[in-house]
């Protein structure tokens, strides 16, 4: 029975596809992006080979369905390797690849935000993010409280090379309540249960550190007064019996054009990382704690210009590391026109290093600058991108990275354009990429907007 | 078995306010499936239109305007109020990123849009193996159990 609708849950996707023609009637949109990129890969060490895949990422929305309820909505891309046979993502020898994002059928009621998806859908409730095939069903209720709650087949990955299994159970279930006081409180606590984590065969893994992915939490937003905002969340491992998380951003609006926030987070990597089996074979060390405390202020000094400064402390039992910087933002001749600086520097100690050696530093200087101008006809971009570092890495001081664009809007709804890129940096010695881009957004409402 | 009478006066209460309950729901307000004005490309301020409290989520409207600290802080939002991100982002905005399978950086596929915050821009490749180790929980929210195909390429 169980394999049974899990076999359904994985299938259902697939059926949707069968609903398409009927969607075409509907009010809806379709979102295609054809990219043909074009790389020398000329990996130090490695062979050259030119590399050159074909992807199609395709968006498909039916609204209004039935009774006007029902819609679907579908997103996915497919790759073919012009050039060849490497599977980037799922790895091995293959000239094609793809993978369906979402896919799910969803009725919405008239009331209450109350609504029901079946098939492939992302959830994100509470302190639960998780791409689910099954079902999920969330609705307002009356006195201010909500509620939601999600079931199905988890969406495997790749298997994490020699333990033979990608770290999931098989089913997954969850959801969260929640309590609103208009304008000033909510309050929700969530879940998420994940059949037993596989056993895993490999023994690079040491004990204690991979297990099943079981976590409850609370979450909360507070705005006592218009000037101060607070949100956060704290999550629970109910395997290891311990304080995965605690996350929180406290805002403050002294006046309009500014705003202020300050951030706390912290994690203790066994109760954290504990159902990531890629995480438990890459961190030897699972007794750590990590937290980071952080300001940042916006201010506009225009309508159309905005600043920014930040500032954020990292402490880990390797060792300390503090970044600040800031960036200017600006939107000009009716936003057509975009443009923006910023620069960061990361002071970290020499634990952090990519060689963790007496004398070697982690530290690094990021800057970067873009200008972007949208027209009705033609769209124009370059985009410059550097970092610096303190101590050489494999012999380089610096890695930088520039991109130009160029594209004809052909008609409203489909768009030409091209990058070209061109970097050096500590892996490659000249990075030469271009890639085509044939964009096609067309909707089949009359009103509203997305985007 | 005999039920005893607590336990009927309970159930009995039970589907009274749950009858109750259905009964204002109708009452309670639904937010729009699109934002009913066409919205300009780049972030917005939500309280540049509206002044008073979102119904569907009661919060104020100035609450999600897109300042650099909303974007840099959406989870929470998405968290807690994924219908009203949605009455003006398509599913496929969020799945640029969030998603089982990424076949490319979001900033490659996106690279005429340089304006939208985007991760991993310029040679990540090199600044993993410092950001890794000063932030795991970072990598960690994307790719700890899921989209970590080109991880495990070397990370064995």
């Amino acid at each position: 029975m169980c394999i049974d609708f899990k076999r359904f849950c994985r299938l259902l996707p697939a059926l949707l596809l069968a609903a398409l023609p009927a969607a075409a009637l509907a009010d809806g949109s379709v979102d295609s992006t054809t990219i043909l990129r074009i790389e020398e890969d000329n990996h130090a060490g490695f062979q050259s080979k030119t590399l050159a895949p074909l992807t199609e990422f395709l968006g498909l929305d039916a609204d209004q369905l039935g009774d006007g309820r029902l819609s679907v909505h579908l997103y996915g891309w497919g790759r073919v390797s012009l050039a060849d046979r490497y599977d980037p993502v799922d790895g091995g020898d293959s000239s094609v690849g793809g993978a369906l994002n979402y896919g799910f059928l969803q009725y919405r009621f008239d009331h209450a935000n109350a609504r029901a998806r079946a098939g492939r859908f992302f959830i994100s409730e509470g302190i639960v993010n998780e791409q689910v095939d099954g079902g999920s069903f969330k609705t307002d209720l009356p006195y201010g409280f909500g509620v939601s709650a999600f079931g199905g087949a988890t969406v495997h990955t790749v298997k994490i090379l020699g333990a033979d299994t990608d770290g999931k159970g098989d089913a997954i279930a969850g959801g969260r309540v929640n309590y609103r006081k208009g304008g000033l409180l909510e309050l929700g606590f969530s879940g998420v249960y994940e059949t037993d984590a596989p056993t895993v065969s490999s023994n690079n893994f040491l004990p204690g550190t991979f297990g099943s992915h079981r976590l409850i939490g609370g979450d909360i937003w507070l705005r006592p007064f218009q000037m101060v905002q607070v949100s956060g969340h704290t999550s629970y491992n109910t395997e290891t019996k311990g304080i995965a998380e605690h996350s929180y951003l406290v805002q403050a609006f002294p006046v309009s054009k500014l705003t202020l926030a300050a951030s706390y987070d912290e994690q203790r990597d066994r109760s954290f990382f504990y159902s990531s089996l890629l995480f438990a074979d890459m961190l030897r060390n699972l007794n750590q704690n990590s937290k980071a405390i952080g300001g940042m202020a916006t201010y506009s000094l225009t309508d159309n210009v905005d600043v920014t400064a930040d500032y954020k402390n990292y402490k880990r039992d390797v060792g300390r590391a503090e970044r600040f910087g800031g960036e200017v933002r600006g939107n000009f001749l009716k936003n057509t026109l975009r443009t923006g600086v910023d620069y960061h520097y990361l002071r970290a100690s020499e634990n952090f290093a990519v060689v963790p050696v007496d004398g070697a530093s982690g530290s690094y200087h990021a800057a970067r600058g873009y200008v972007m101008h949208d027209t009705k006809g033609y769209f124009a971009s370059l985009d410059l991108i550097g970092y610096f570092f303190k101590t050489r890495i494999e012999n380089r001081n610096n890695a930088w990275e520039t991109v130009a664009g160029l594209g004809y809007h052909l008609t409203p709804d489909l768009s030409l354009s091209g990058d070209l890129s061109y970097g050096q940096n500590p892996q490659y010695n000249d990075e030469l990429k271009g890639l085509v881009r044939l964009t096609y957004n067309v909707k089949f409402a009359d009103k509203g907007d997305k985007k | 078995m005999r039920r005893s009478p607590l336990i009927s006066a309970l159930l009995l209460l039970a589907a009274i306010l749950s009858l109750a309950a259905c009964a204002q729901m109708k009452a309670l307000p639904n937010l729009p499936a699109t934002h009913p004005e066409e919205l300009s490309s780049g972030p917005v301020s939500c309280s540049e239109c509206h002044e008073d409290q979102q119904k569907g989520t009661m919060k104020p409207f100035a609450a999600f305007n897109h300042s650099r600290i909303f974007v840099k802080n959406h989870r929470f939002y998405a968290a807690t109020d994924d219908a009203l991100c949605a009455t003006c982002h398509k599913l496929s905005f969020c799945a640029d990123c969030h998603t089982n399978k990424i076949e490319m950086k979001p900033s490659v596929k996106n690279g005429d849009r340089p304006d939208r915050m985007m991760p991993h821009r310029g040679d990540y490749i090199t600044l993993h193996k410092i950001e890794g180790k000063l932030d795991p929980a970072s990598c960690y929210r994307c790719h700890g159990r899921t989209n970590n195909e080109r991880c495990v390429a070397c990370h064995r």
